[in-house]
């Protein structure tokens, strides 16, 4: 049974490691204490002039509009702040009907009466909207976030109320507290933001996989970059469901689309779905690779970047492979990180490990490259490095990431596995990684509004 | 597998239990929990089945949050009723996955090959009939981004149907190409069951006659439903608005009006319940990182849910 000596050794290195991750990681917390806190609101309703005497505060809407007059209201009470506060955004969602978008979102101000209750509000009982102006909101689409600068108002702990109006004629309606995960929100941060740059010029890969569908998380993702300068990968299902060159030009250029110029992208199964994935090498064009083929390979500072294409033969002695081998052997860098769609390891409870990719993953073991980069399952999950057995590998393993996060609805886990280390199924992001000289930082980068982080930093072989 | 394996399985549940628990503690503080390792422990009386992190495990009924006896069955979702144990294996390095329908000793009776990722399990009431889903990889027609296959074994007389997709649906016959199965439970006759089938947008409740091979749609929006122990009354999953990009609200269906009664449980929940008796539901419900719990509803609407097996899922009360 040579098996079972080997599962024990296996529990106690794994422990040295985690051990080693730890320490690590502490070592290198950022000296800065930005945080921030969302607060949902505690009460609000629209008001509506055709029906005065009305009040609206149980609906699931919020309408604002020009005729009939709609207006609505927004309380917060903040509490608890760690810090003083740097910065407040508010985030208002609109209604997932028609009808709900417009192309005016409306024009924000403070009302100085806070005492209005969600239930007594009505046309005919309304608080003045007299206090400090916050701005305007314009063109708003449907089921989507939409964010307004406030930190002029919002300056520390206490109640604030917002009233919201429109002189459009086609009025938009958001989304109220009672559905839940689109209540209005305020976004706090105290402390300082320190978004500076890494100190070091060293390079930024950043990106992530299974983004643009009709919904509203590839906006959110691709908000984050605007914040993060570096290279963007993509880990395939750039678009869905078919890979349309009309869906590139639907979903993912109006979000993603402004970081073209910047991304080096690979293809997924979703992408295959239009034959020869013509939409994706058409839409991406030299960035993609040679068209058709969906392998390259490109340098950034001390490392080798390699995209691969899951979708066609992986198989050893298969073309891919024999390029993928000697495109390593030919490589000078002395670090080294490959990106691609199917996962070899995964713990999701939608696509099991794809055995396919294992000669992939073999021949970047072989030439002892750092990390493997997949999505396909819509979650995120980190393994500890790994031998391409799944056997914990800390001399020469490789750390693999899925990072299927990118905007399309996100699904469960199953059984989790061996060496994960690090797992979330909840929260929309992009995996930032900054490429050191001999080692490399990873950071998962959460949606506005959420807390979940992962982040550490591992030595190249 | 060679032909040791049976044997080999049987020796390391009763004999290797140390091994094997040394080895499950192991990956526990690695993987699924650091601060909370699974030991096992006997468990007398009355029991429930639930998974702890894919291994077959046991409760006691009366103490399901209490000590609990961690097998060495790897499922990746399993079922228990009447004796019988359904439990599908996930796929290995060296075999594919598969039903495997043991009994209460553990003894496999019976191993089914099947392809793609387990997803429901379920044992009539009496023990005798097993049902499957699981999700399967590369059928193009899935527009909602997945596709299922969904079975059902007479382990009496080992009767197979490997897709309900081969059954007559409303006297018609042949295939919808955009036809999915999902979440069978059947009644005591173990002939006549209920199920999920969706096409068109659509995820419908129908209802099943296994002898006759043939399946009648009734109502809309009901996914993965799971018959009351009297046989009146369904829980299920029904999708928000119409749309599962919503989430599901777990809720409970009277079968002689087809009225619904949405449960107190307002999260989304992507589960088969199952029911403890005939007042309330057992469910699971993953957490952000994965870990699952099983939680507890009354079946009237009424109450508030409750975690009654900590880390665990799969439940089979």
């Amino acid at each position: 049974m040579p098996g079972r000596r080997a599962p024990l050794a296996v529990v106690a290195v794994g422990i040295a490691t985690a051990a080693t991750l730890t320490a690590a990681a502490s070592g290198d917390a950022p000296a800065a204490a930005a945080a921030t806190t969302t607060f949902t609101a505690t009460a609000d309703a629209f008001v509506d002039s055709s029906a005065a005497a009305t009040n609206h505060g149980t609906s699931g809407q919020l309408g604002v509009d020009g005729s009939p007059v709609k207006r609505l209201f927004l309380k917060f009470t903040v509490s608890g702040l760690p810090g003083a506060v740097s910065g407040a955004k508010l985030r208002v969602h609109t209604d997932d009907v028609a009808d709900a978008h417009s192309g005016a979102g409306g024009t924000f101000r403070a009302t100085t009466d806070t005492t209005w209750s969600e239930t007594g509000v009505t046309w005919n009982d309304q608080p003045a909207i007299d206090g400090t102006a916050l701005g305007e909101l314009g063109a708003v689409s449907r089921n989507a976030w939409h964010e307004l600068d406030v930190t002029s108002y919002v300056t520390g702990n206490g109640t604030y109320s917002i009233g919201v109006t429109s002189t459009s004629t086609d009025g938009a309606d958001y989304d109220s507290r009672e559905t839940g995960a689109t209540a209005p929100q305020l976004v706090v941060t105290t402390g300082t933001t320190t978004t500076t740059p890494a100190p070091s010029a060293d390079p930024v890969l950043v990106g992530v996989g299974d983004i643009s569908d009709s919904g509203s998380g590839d906006s959110v993702t691709a908000d984050l970059l605007d914040d993060i300068p570096g290279t963007v990968f993509t880990l395939g299902d750039n678009v869905y469901d078919s890979g349309t060159r009309s869906e590139f030009s639907s979903y993912y250029e109006p979000t993603w689309g402004r970081h073209k110029a910047r991304t080096r992208p690979s293809p997924g199964n979703h992408d295959y779905n239009t034959s020869g994935a013509s939409g994706y090498y058409d839409y991406f064009g030299a960035q993609a690779g040679p068209s058709g083929r969906g392998y390259y390979s490109y340098d950034l500072g001390d490392w080798h970047v390699i995209s691969l294409n899951s979708n066609i033969s992986m198989s050893a002695g298969s073309p891919q492979e024999r390029w993928l081998r000697a495109d390593l052997a030919a490589s000078t860098k002395r670090c080294t990180v490959a990106y691609w769609h199917h996962p070899l390891f995964t713990s999701g409870a939608n696509h099991s490990p794809s055995t396919a990719t294992r000669p992939l993953f073999q021949a970047l073991y072989d030439y002892n490259a750092d990390v493997v980069l997949t999505g396909h399952n819509h979650q995120y999950e980190r393994f500890a490095p790994q031998n391409p057995n799944g056997g914990l590998d800390t001399a020469r393993g490789i750390r693999s990431f899925v990072a299927g996060m990118g905007g399309a609805g996100h699904y469960r886990f199953g059984t989790i596995k061996p060496n994960s280390e690090a797992r979330n199924s909840d929260t929309y992001g992009v995996l930032k990684l900054t490429l050191h000289s001999d080692s490399y930082d990873w950071q998962f980068v959460p949606e506005a509004g959420r807390s979940y982080s992962d982040s550490g930093t591992t030595a190249c072989h | 597998m060679t032909a040791l394996s049976r044997r080999g399985r049987l020796a390391v549940t009763a004999v290797a239990a140390v091994v094997l628990g040394g080895v499950a503690v192991g990956y526990a503080r690695l993987a699924a929990d650091p601060a909370q390792p699974l030991p096992s422990a006997p468990v007398t009386g009355p029991r429930m089945h639930v998974l702890s992190n894919g291994r077959l495990s046991a409760v006691s009924r009366a103490d399901p949050a209490g000590p609990r006896e961690v097998t060495g069955q790897r499922c990746d979702r399993a079922h228990a009723a009447g004796g019988t144990i359904a439990c599908l294996r996930p796929a290995g390095a060296l075999a594919a996955g598969a039903l495997v329908v043991l009994d209460e000793g553990l003894r496999e009776l019976r191993t089914v090959p099947l392809t793609g990722f387990p997803n429901r399990a379920r044992v009539s009431a009496s023990g005798r009939m097993v049902a499957w889903t699981l999700f399967v990889d590369g059928h193009s027609y899935a527009a909602g981004g997945f596709s299922t296959s969904t079975g059902v074994l007479d382990t009496r007389t080992g009767a197979l149907v490997t897709s309900l997709e081969e059954f007559t649906v409303d006297g018609e016959p042949g295939q919808a190409a955009d036809r999915n199965f999902w979440g069978v439970t059947f009644t005591a006759d173990d002939n006549r069951f209920y199920a999920t089938m969706s096409t068109g947008g659509h995820r419908y409740l129908v209802v099943g006659d296994f002898a006759a091979r043939t399946l009648r749609p009734l109502v809309d929006n009901v996914e993965c439903p799971s018959l009351s122990p009297d046989g009146r009354r369904i829980a299920y999953k029904a999708a928000v608005d119409g749309d599962p990009g919503r989430g599901w609200r777990l809720s409970v269906m009277d079968l002689a009006t087809l009225s619904s009664t949405p449960l107190a449980e307002t999260r989304s929940v992507d589960d088969q319940p199952a029911w403890w008796d005939d007042s309330a539901v057992v469910y699971g419900v993953q957490r952000g990182d994965g870990t699952n719990d099983v939680w507890t509803v009354p079946a009237d609407g009424t109450g508030t849910p409750r975690v009654l097996v900590p880390e665990a899922n799969s439940p089979a009360p």
